[in-house]
């Protein structure tokens, strides 16, 4: 293996993961609350869902700003890791629950306890999820198989672009109904809520949402890592070389279809563990986390952070997020103006995002100077033409 | 970089701390409803009324603390339907705002999502639009319909009217599963046979409604039949119309609806829906004096909004064929019960005032109120029959109904 | 509103004179007595005899009576019971007219007294009283001159299976004209048969029944059925074998038309689909751009519908054939102000991205979020009314299947368009124009085709259609800030499915998916069958990928 990252790129990854994972955190726990310095429970709570956003963002990215595959159903992965792991803590609420039973509550008002009666109520499927760990394999299994048997009917059939968009847009919608059902035992509409405990921890205290947001950023660290090191590899140069000109790399030998299946699978399992550690920190998964308007969003994050950068899609994912937060409470009927305006300008004007902002302001400059020397107009360059990410017809 | 935004934000946050009975003489009052998104069309009404709500109290001197007057002021978010936006924004309310109470919230999952949050920081949550029942939180107090307010004198009334079919329609999600369960229950107490109970959901969003009107022309056909629907507001359009164009009417097959207020009947072709029944603890057609203060002053607050006392700007009302309906008179009610049971504690404190609660009546437009220690209320039922102009003609009072929101309890 | 209009007439005629009075005087005296009355057989004894007499005085007073509107005045310790005059003061006050004669209720110095309803006791009535009452005023209704009204009348009280009934019925058969109402009589007659003692005219009656094909009779053969199996006392096999056989014709029957009906609706959903989807088979299908925007812009027709409503409300009344005629003209209004909304946003947005179709897709995202949030600002976050006109509302029947006006509309609507659409890019030099920018943009420029203006054009015409298409919704479904969202997957799965750039592809697309829809929710429920449905799409894409009418094209990636 070479060394991926140079001297001075680790010195930056280093000071920025202590400063999320150890400054953050202690100013949180050990700076008295009147202090300027003390960051509050909730900053620390709304930030470690931004984490989690992020890792959903880098495998959205992984998959169209490399493989220019733009699937609108990484959403749906990354509510299936929730999921998973939401069955394992509704059923460590046990007795806490309004009925005091021992099975969740929505399966004692949908009377699980008659149909399902020689489990005491609880179906099946969701015995095992009473271990921690079967939860935490399947919050990698399910998502990696359902993004397998999908992948491998697109890609089989080569079923690329806008199609493949649309259709994993279907599927998310299809799923998006499926869950909506109350007889699908996932508790329907209102989902899986009210979580009481993780490992133990009551999950609601400002400690346990402390340890959330370190396992959040040591998440977003190590997929950050991962992907880094993907791309440096012969495996991430076929990646993108599939994205500007698969059929070239088809023609040269390689079957493409592979890999795209396994950067697909691999995506899926990033969104799903996402989800999986995003779920306990905003305490519920539903249905609606899987709307095609969910994976939109998240393809947005990519496109306003700067695509095809690792770097891009997590300052997109925070920052789009921050901006949300404080615009719903700032300009509560205003913020989706603000928010729509943005999208658009940011597609037209800004093609690389907020990362490729220097460069682009370094062209424009350039242009600029250029115009004043020769006095006339310059030769038009297309700044608004992204760099990479765009298909060239074959 | 980051950490930057969140200093900002936690600077913000800072100044904020100073807590709020201490700054000149204000109390902060959240107020969570979706403003955006697929529930705005419901909620935007709640959020217009109690804004409303808090400046006639603050008009009438605000709320007296101690021989103190505190003014109301809103913090009004906006958790665009987003149900977990709905967590991040009760838990900005409570812990950043330092809000006294919050009223919102219109969707079960909503207040699900919630839920925690109040009771991690003990915050206090009025919910004032009909729900399922089968939850008591210490730290909601449901001005809302429980189904024994709703359904179940429903029920009653059309199996009084002889009817002997019943089919019950609604979109899938909680709420309706919920109540409909609680109904077969019920109406196989009343002798209906399970064979005369057609129980059928439709996704929410559903626009095609051509099956099930005909299935329902077929399940009428011998008579004595009725609908009992809890669609939720934005399908009720296309299965009205259907519902008409079937040649179905109140007369031969009436429909009660538990989820069409006023306010969603503006939206509603009133032609198609006229005769059919509606089931609240208010109706804006109700005769009181109280009532009909309360739709005069509304309707001319409309007309220039403002929040007496504060400098909070009201921006986005919608002032255009407006109307008063039970979910809006529930969270006005909630506003006053709060009011009186902070009055009577002396003080803003969430425990106090929790107790305080308990046994608080209020004189509204619908008759009095009465908080019950199960934080629900003890209120008047009305049944009402839909006129052309969109509003509802009470055709039947049940007086002093108290809310149970455990079925098991009412059923037996 | 018939029953309203009548309560008015009514209370002109109570008021108009004397005579009026006395020739209903025995009848008013009855009413009294039984709204006075504590036993409520004596009451409900009253009320049935009454049903002999059709006069607007008791109409009037049994209807307010069921309503609760019938009020209890004390005076001297006397109990008067009394309507309120529909004239109401300015404090909502209203005079009380007795009952017995309809004179104002006066206070002692001969001054009328104001009630407020509010505070007023009405006079009591319980369930059993109210069916009593309902009953009785069937009875009235079966001599009304509106025959849907008679029809109603007819069955109902066929289905309350009461032999005291059938003289009445064949009085009334006699005279009746209306068919659809002579039918109801028969089957009355027939139903109520059913329960008579001789076992002759119970046979007589289920015959007839078959022979009507009585869908309405389905559930009361049913209980025949089964009571004549229980019956141990006396042998009812003969009377078994014909309910058995009865039932069997009905139930033919009712297959036959559900066939018909299905179909009907299959196609009637397919053009919904359609309609919705062919503007995006011009944007999307043609022109490549990903639209997600596209349900805003129905949206925009829509409440372009409803704006012209209100102005047609506001010129000419909510009544009468002019205000009919809006309709007609916010189609053409939609098409309008969306192909301008189109154009703006090709202008405005769309014309950098033709070379980045996955863009477009999250620019029109963003473009949708505003449009929703201006809706909001412009028109109220809530849902807003469109009515329909006189002549979509209602349906005909056709041997008990239902075809619905609007339904129809959008059949004839949906077929028309797509044959507009076609003729447009067939016939015409702009088609012309536009099938060769599609095709080849870098050639077309060469050959003089001015591209920019084409690509404007098409995007405003593809927009103006999903304008219309709002507007046909507002027919159909509510018009409100996230319409748009409703049928935005669908009609990408619909233009895919029928294969990109194929305009006969989307339209056997939409017919094969709403005749699958139609057919499956009966069986699976509208959320299952939608599933299925989603799945057989993604499944059949695996087969031919490039959808139903894949366009031929030499380049490797179609």
């Amino acid at each position: 293996m070479t060394r991926f990252l140079n001297k001075k790129e680790s010195l930056i990854l280093a000071i920025v993961s202590f400063l999320i994972l150890v400054v953050l955190p202690c100013l949180n726990a050990f700076v008295p609350k009147e202090s300027f310095f003390h960051v509050s429970d909730f900053t620390i709570n709304v930030y470690g869902k931004y984490l989690c956003y992020a890792v959903l963002a880098l495998g959205v990215n992984l998959l169209w700003g490399y493989t220019g595959l733009l699937s609108l159903g990484q959403c749906l992965f990354f509510a299936l890791g929730g999921y998973a792991l939401g069955m394992h803590l509704m059923l460590m609420i046990g007795k806490l629950g309004q009925y005091q039973k021992d099975i969740p509550d929505f399966m004692v008002f949908l009377e699980f306890e008659t149909k399902y009666a020689e489990t005491g109520g609880l179906p099946p499927h969701w015995m095992p999820f009473r271990s921690i760990w079967f939860a935490v394999l399947m919050v990698i299994v399910v998502p990696a198989v359902v993004a397998y048997i999908f992948g491998f009917l697109a890609f089989r059939s080569r079923i690329k672009g806008v199609y493949f968009s649309i259709l994993s847009q279907a599927l998310t919608y299809a799923a998006c109904l499926m869950f909506f059902r109350n007889d699908f035992t996932f508790g329907g509409n209102n989902g899986l809520t009210d979580f009481k405990f993780i490992l133990g921890a009551d999950i609601n205290t400002p400690e346990t949402k402390r340890w959330l947001f370190i396992a959040s950023g040591v998440l977003l660290l190590s997929v950050y890592l991962l992907c880094r090191w993907l791309t440096s590899t012969k495996f991430g140069l076929i990646q993108r070389a599939i994205r500007d000109s698969e059929n070239r790399v088809l023609f040269s030998g390689y079957a493409t279809a592979h890999f795209k299946l396994f950067v697909f699978v691999l995506s899926a399992v990033i969104c799903a563990v996402g989800g999986a550690l995003y779920v306990p920190q905003v305490g519920i998964i539903n249905p609606s986390e899987m709307s095609t308007d969910k994976s939109l969003e998240a393809v947005v994050w990519c496109a306003v952070g700067g695509r095809s950068t690792l770097i891009g899609p997590m300052i997109g994912a925070i920052s789009v997020n921050a901006l949300k937060s404080w615009a719903t409470r700032a300009f509560a009927e205003q913020w989706l103006f603000m928010l729509g305006g943005m999208f658009i300008f940011v597609v037209l004007f800004m093609p690389n995002g907020i990362v490729g902002l220097p460069a682009q302001l370094k062209a424009l400059k350039a242009r600029y100077i250029d115009r004043k020397k020769s006095g006339e107009e310059p030769a038009p360059v297309d700044a608004t033409e992204p760099a990479p990410a765009t298909k060239s017809a074959d | 970089m980051k950490s930057m935004f969140g200093k900002i934000l936690g600077g913000v946050a800072a100044t904020m701390v100073a807590f709020s009975a201490a700054a000149a003489d204000t109390v902060k009052v959240g107020i969570l409803h979706s403003l955006s998104g697929t529930m705005a069309i419901s909620e935007t009404s709640l959020k217009d009324v109690l804004l409303f709500t808090f400046d006639e109290i603050n008009k009438s001197g605000g709320v007296k603390v101690g021989g103190k007057p505190y003014m109301i002021e809103p913090v009004v978010v906006d958790p665009a339907s987003n149900w977990p936006l709905f967590a991040e924004k009760a838990k900005q309310l409570l812990e950043q705002d330092k809000v006294a109470v919050v009223f919102g919230c219109w969707t079960s999952v909503s207040r699900k999502s919630v839920l925690p949050v109040f009771e991690q920081n003990n915050g206090l949550l009025f919910y004032p639009v009909q729900y399922e029942g089968e939850e008591l939180s210490k730290n909601i107090f449901y001005t809302a319909e429980a189904v024994n307010q709703q359904a179940i004198p429903a029920v009653d009334y059309m199996l009084g009217e002889g009817k002997k079919k019943f089919y019950l329609l609604g979109s899938d999600y909680v709420y309706p599963r919920t109540t409909n369960k609680i109904l077969k229950q019920y109406l196989k107490l009343k002798g209906i046979p399970d064979s005369d109970i057609e129980e059928i959901y439709t996704p929410f969003g559903h626009t095609d409604y051509q099956t099930i009107v005909a299935s329902i022309k077929k399940f009428a056909a011998g008579g004595k039949a009725t609908v009992i629907s809890t669609l939720n507001g934005d399908t009720n359009v296309p299965f009205f119309k259907e519902f008409a164009n079937a040649g179905l009417t109140s007369e031969n097959c009436p429909v009660v609806s538990f989820s069409i207020s006023e306010d969603e009947f503006r939206g509603l072709p009133a032609k198609e829906l006229q005769g059919h029944l509606g089931c609240w603890t208010y109706f804006m057609s109700i005769k009181s004096p109280e009532n009909s203060k309360f739709v005069k002053d509304f309707m001319a607050w409309l007309k220039a909004p403002k929040v007496t006392g504060t400098s909070y700007n009201v921006t986005g009302i919608d002032a255009k064929g407006r109307v008063t309906c039970s979910p809006m008179n529930l969270s006005r009610m909630g506003v006053y019960l709060w009011k009186q049971a902070v009055e009577k504690a002396g003080s803003f404190e969430v425990d106090k005032v929790r107790t305080a609660l308990i046994g608080q009546k209020f004189k509204g437009p619908a008759g009095e109120v009465t908080m019950q220690e199960n934080h629900h209320l003890v209120n008047n039922v009305f049944i009402g029959e839909t006129l052309p102009n969109g509003q509802f003609k009470i055709i039947k009072t049940f007086n002093g109904v108290a809310a149970e929101p455990f079925s098991e309890k009412f059923l037996k | 509103m018939m029953r309203f209009l009548r309560f008015l007439l009514l209370a002109v005629v109570f008021l108009a004179g004397p005579w009026q009075i006395r020739a209903a005087d025995s009848n008013r005296a009855d009413l009294v007595t039984a709204i006075l009355s504590e036993d409520l057989d004596h009451q409900i004894e009253i009320i049935k005899k009454l049903s002999d007499a059709d006069e607007p005085i008791v109409t009037q007073v049994l209807a307010a009576w069921r309503l609760s509107e019938v009020y209890i005045y004390e005076q001297d310790d006397k109990k008067i019971p009394f309507l309120l005059d529909p004239q109401l003061n300015s404090d909502g006050e209203a005079k009380g007219l007795r009952i017995i004669d309809g004179s104002v209720i006066n206070d002692a110095e001969g001054k009328p007294i104001w009630f407020a309803s509010f505070d007023l006791v009405p006079a009591e009535n319980n369930s059993k009283l109210r069916i009593a009452i309902k009953a009785t005023l069937d009875f009235f209704s079966l001599s009304d001159p509106n025959p849907k009204v008679r029809r109603d009348a007819t069955i109902k009280l066929g289905q309350s299976q009461n032999l005291d009934y059938i003289p009445n019925f064949e009085a009334k058969l006699k005279k009746e004209t209306d068919k659809e109402t002579i039918r109801a009589l028969k089957e009355a007659i027939a139903l109520t048969q059913l329960v008579d003692e001789k076992k002759e005219a119970r046979i007589a009656g289920l015959k007839k029944l078959g022979e009507l094909r009585s869908i309405n009779s389905m559930s009361f053969l049913q209980d025949f059925l089964k009571k004549t199996k229980e019956d141990t006392k006396v042998d009812r096999a003969d009377e078994r074998k014909q309910a058995e056989s009865t039932i069997k014709i009905i139930e033919g029957y009712i297959a036959m038309g559900n066939f018909a009906g299905t179909s009907f609706r299959g196609l009637s959903t397919a053009a919904v689909l359609l309609i919705a989807a062919l503007g995006l088979a011009i944007t999307f299908g043609l022109m490549g751009v990903i639209n997600m925007a596209h349900g805003e812009i129905m949206a925009v027709g829509a409440y372009t519908a409803f704006v012209t409503q209100n102005l047609f409300k506001s010129w000419f009344g909510v009544s009468g054939g002019k205000f009919d005629m809006y309709f007609l003209v916010a189609i053409v209004l939609s098409f309008i102000t969306a192909a301008l909304v189109g154009l703006i946003l090709e202008r405005g947005v769309i014309r950098f991205l033709y070379k980045r179709p996955l863009e477009s897709l999250l620019a029109t995202w963003g473009v949708s979020l505003v449009l929703q949030q201006i809706f909001r600002s412009v028109f109220g976050a809530a849902n807003v009314q469109v009515g329909s006109p006189s002549w979509l509302s209602g349906s005909f029947v056709v041997h008990d299947v239902l075809f619905a006006y609007n339904r129809i509309f959008v059949i004839v609507f949906a077929v028309s368009i797509v044959y507009g659409t076609y003729l447009l890019l067939t016939k015409t030099s702009l088609g012309l124009q536009i099938r060769a920018v599609m095709q080849n943009r870098n050639m077309a420029s060469c050959i003089g085709v001015r591209t920019e203006r084409v690509n404007m054009m098409t995007f405003a015409f593809g927009s103006g259609l999903a304008g219309m298409a709002g507007a046909c919704m507002s027919q159909l479904a509510n018009v409100g800030p996230s319409l748009g969202q409703n049928y935005i997957v669908d009609c990408f799965m619909i233009v895919v499915l029928g294969g990109v750039g194929s305009l006969g592809g989307t339209v056997s697309a939409s017919l094969g998916v709403g005749v699958t829809n139609q057919v499956l929710e009966p069986w699976l429920g509208a959320v299952l069958g939608k599933i299925l449905v989603l799945s057989g799409i993604i499944l059949f894409l695996q087969w031919r990928p490039a959808g139903i009418f894949a366009t031929k094209s030499r380049s490797l990636d179609g």
